[in-house]
């Protein structure tokens, strides 16, 4: 997110999302209290067919314009082959083993410790699986804000690149339910 | 269709009579292990971890067979009373499969401690080491013998409507496309329950298909399948199945909410291209949940965001239009029933919003996965799918008294629709706070503050659950009461 911050993504989603129901509750309210207003059935619908048309075409455009701007957004492959420092990550039930540099090891050979430290500032590239089951590599910040997800997948290997901006320890979640102690699946990432 | 003899009338209202108690008390059940799931998160009880994932996949599972059957049920029993006769056999071989199913779940689920959630990710289910081996077997095999039954059930449904209208494209609404007068009318509950349907059963089947390999896997424990070819399969079944659960519910609409209005609600070509539209769109939806796997093909991650853009506007544009004309100065008398109806078709707009945001590419970054998911899941299934499913039971055992409750009904519904909005309005508030889902503690995530803010919002929660529990505690007092006094009237006459 380059020139959004990624805090303000969650709370912008949850303005609009409010808005959605602001609207709905005033249809919902006006639905209401005007049920009781008597006029021509036959009037009221033609009212209605009358606006159809123009609902239609704004919301399909409106979707359409919110389409291209969110399009501009999107956080996968932004600068692929192009990263200052990989670190391949394995996800074990229940653990995040993580190391510098790319690996060739098999997954469930591969030796990668709990924590890592990756420079504030650089394009980091995390090349994420799994040796087990579906983990999902969620990076949070240290007020606890999800800044970006990936899923590791056994038999596969995700890229998710991140650009960390702020110093600072980073908690590493895993977001993909994984069997019994999947909430206590946590690694750190230093940025310094 | 000429009018049931009552002899049949009343053979189809013992099964749906049947059913209904039946899915009123397997919904409290389960809508109490998903309380005892937030007490846990809440720390006001500690639940062990094995614990609250039987409880986790018991309530998921169980939850997604016991509304479908339902909705499914309601949709036969008004097909069977109005539109064309079935074989009430087939009615009671769903029905009593669901209930070996659900005894199945529960062997398998709380015995067996089997825990891998209601998606049963792939591979998953084999590779715990924390439940017992059979226990995957036992879910399986009742999942797949459920879904033959309701693979049958729907088969012989759709079958005798379409030999009652004309074939399967008049089912579609197609013969209002053509330039000729219509000859047969045709009701559109009869067009929106095959738009719902013909998904599911494609979603059955596809279903079908990776039950078996869990099944063979389960059986020879050194096969391997493709976990991305699985997960894809999981994400189609699970979403379509949802999406046609809640339009089950419009279908049935489509039909009682007129008879409260007194409008007619008729088929015309806009209808026809809207909801055949949403029949496509139902199908393809799903694809929005692969922006998480960078190995997927771009294009489809892109598809995968206009195509869920472009599914909110068909069934939206058509259904809430439809609404607000039989509402809009109708006069009418607002009992429990046209007040659910209203409500189900608002939760069903607010979910359906919100999950149109989240489908947005960047947003689904940091949403998915998080309580944001659970947010809108339970808006659609309580505060949508729910709401109509309460519509019609008001709607079939008040149909005599016509007082539909009354006002203690009234005050169990704004009980249950301030219980239930509370109740998602938590899910919603840890969603935008990033908290994750499917944790069954905080206490091992490391940040303080995200660890009070999880337990504060589920203490609230289990308030609200409460709230919510009182409501339907009272409709089903209500319900109940209504039942006795038509029976007692029956005898007496």
């Amino acid at each position: 997110m380059n020139f959004l911050p990624q805090l303000i993504l969650q709370d912008v989603a949850g303005i609009i999302i409010l808005g959605g129901v602001l609207v709905v509750v005033a249809v919902v309210v006006f639905l209401i209290i005007t049920s009781n207003k008597g006029a021509d059935h036959a009037s009221d619908k033609n009212k209605f067919f009358g606006t159809k048309d123009r609902y239609f075409w704004g919301s399909a455009l409106f979707l359409v314009c919110i389409l291209f701007l969110s399009m501009l957004l999107l956080p996968n492959r932004r600068y692929q082959d192009e990263a200052d420092e990989v670190v391949t990550v394995v996800g074990v039930q229940w653990d995040w083993l993580m190391a510098v540099g790319q690996s060739n090891q098999k997954p469930d050979e591969f030796i990668g410790k709990n924590e890592i430290s990756v420079p504030v500032n650089k394009r980091i590239k995390f090349i994420v699986t799994s040796s087990d089951v579906t983990h999902s590599f969620a990076i949070y910040n240290k007020s606890g804000v999800l800044l970006t997800q990936i899923q590791a997948m056994p038999q596969y290997k995700h890229e998710l690149e991140y650009l960390f901006t702020e110093k600072g320890k980073y908690t590493i979640l895993c977001l993909e339910y994984c069997g019994l102690a999947h909430p206590f699946m946590a690694g750190t990432v230093y940025v310094n | 269709m000429i009018p049931l003899e009552p002899v049949r009338l009343k053979k189809e209202r013992v099964l749906i009579i049947t059913w209904s108690i039946t899915f009123l008390v397997l919904f409290i059940l389960l809508i109490f292990l998903g309380f005892l799931m937030r007490i846990g998160q809440a720390e006001m009880k500690k639940l062990l971890l094995a614990d609250f994932y039987s409880l986790m996949t018991l309530h998921g599972l169980g939850m997604t067979a016991v509304m479908f059957s339902f909705a499914f049920a309601i949709l036969w029993y008004l097909t069977s009373t109005r539109f064309t006769s079935l074989n009430i056999r087939i009615g009671y071989l769903v029905y009593f499969t669901l209930l070996i199913a659900i005894g199945g779940l529960t062997i398998g689920i709380l015995i067996g401690k089997f825990g891998p959630g209601w998606f049963l990710l792939y591979p998953l289910p084999f590779k715990s080491g924390t439940w017992l081996s059979w226990s995957a077997g036992v879910t399986i095999i009742s999942l797949i013998v459920l879904g033959i039954a309701w693979l049958i059930g729907i088969l012989h449904l759709l079958y005798r409507l379409a030999k009652e209208f004309g074939g399967f494209g008049s089912l579609l609404g197609w013969q209002y496309l053509r330039k000729k007068e219509v000859e047969k009318e045709l009701p559109p509950i009869i067009l929106v329950t095959t738009i719902s349907l013909v998904p599911a059963l494609l979603a059955f089947i596809v279903g079908a298909v990776m039950l078996v390999m869990y099944l063979l896997q389960f059986i020879d424990p050194e096969l391997k399948f493709d976990p991305l070819l699985l997960q894809n399969i999981t994400l189609f079944f699970a979403h379509t199945f949802v999406s046609v659960t809640l339009f089950c519910g419009v279908a049935w609409l489509h039909q009682l909410l007129p008879e409260f209005t007194r409008r007619k609600w008729e088929i015309s070509k806009v209808f026809v291209y809207f909801w055949n539209a949403t029949f496509l769109l139902i199908l393809i939806a799903w694809f929005q949940n692969l922006y998480m796997d960078f190995v997927e093909p771009g294009a489809r991650e892109f598809s995968g965001q206009i195509l869920n853009f472009l599914s909110a506007i068909p069934a939206t544009i058509i259904t809430m239009y439809g609404v607000i004309v039989q509402f809009y100065h109708s006069k009418i008398k607002w009992s429990v029933v046209p007040l659910m109806f209203l409500f189900g078709v608002a939760g069903w707009a607010i979910a359906g919003f919100a999950a149109t945001v989240e489908s947005t590419i960047s947003v689904y970054k940091v949403f998915h996965n998080t309580m944001f998911v659970p947010a809108h899941l339970h808006t659609n299934m309580l505060m949508g799918v729910t709401l109509f499913i309460l519509g019609f039971l008001f709607y079939f055992f008040c149909e005599k008294t016509r007082d539909y409750g009354g006002e203690i009904a009234k005050i169990g519904f704004w009980f249950f629709i301030a219980g239930g909005y509370g109740f998602v309005l938590m899910f919603y508030f840890e969603g935008f706070s990033s908290i994750p889902r499917r944790y069954a503690r905080y206490t091992g995530i490391g940040i303080k503050s995200m660890h009070d803010t999880a337990v504060q919002f589920s203490q609230l929660s289990v308030f609200f659950v409460i709230f919510l529990f009182i409501g339907l505690l009272i409709m089903c007092f209500s319900l109940m009461s209504a039942f006795l006094k038509t029976e007692r009237n029956r005898i007496s006459e």
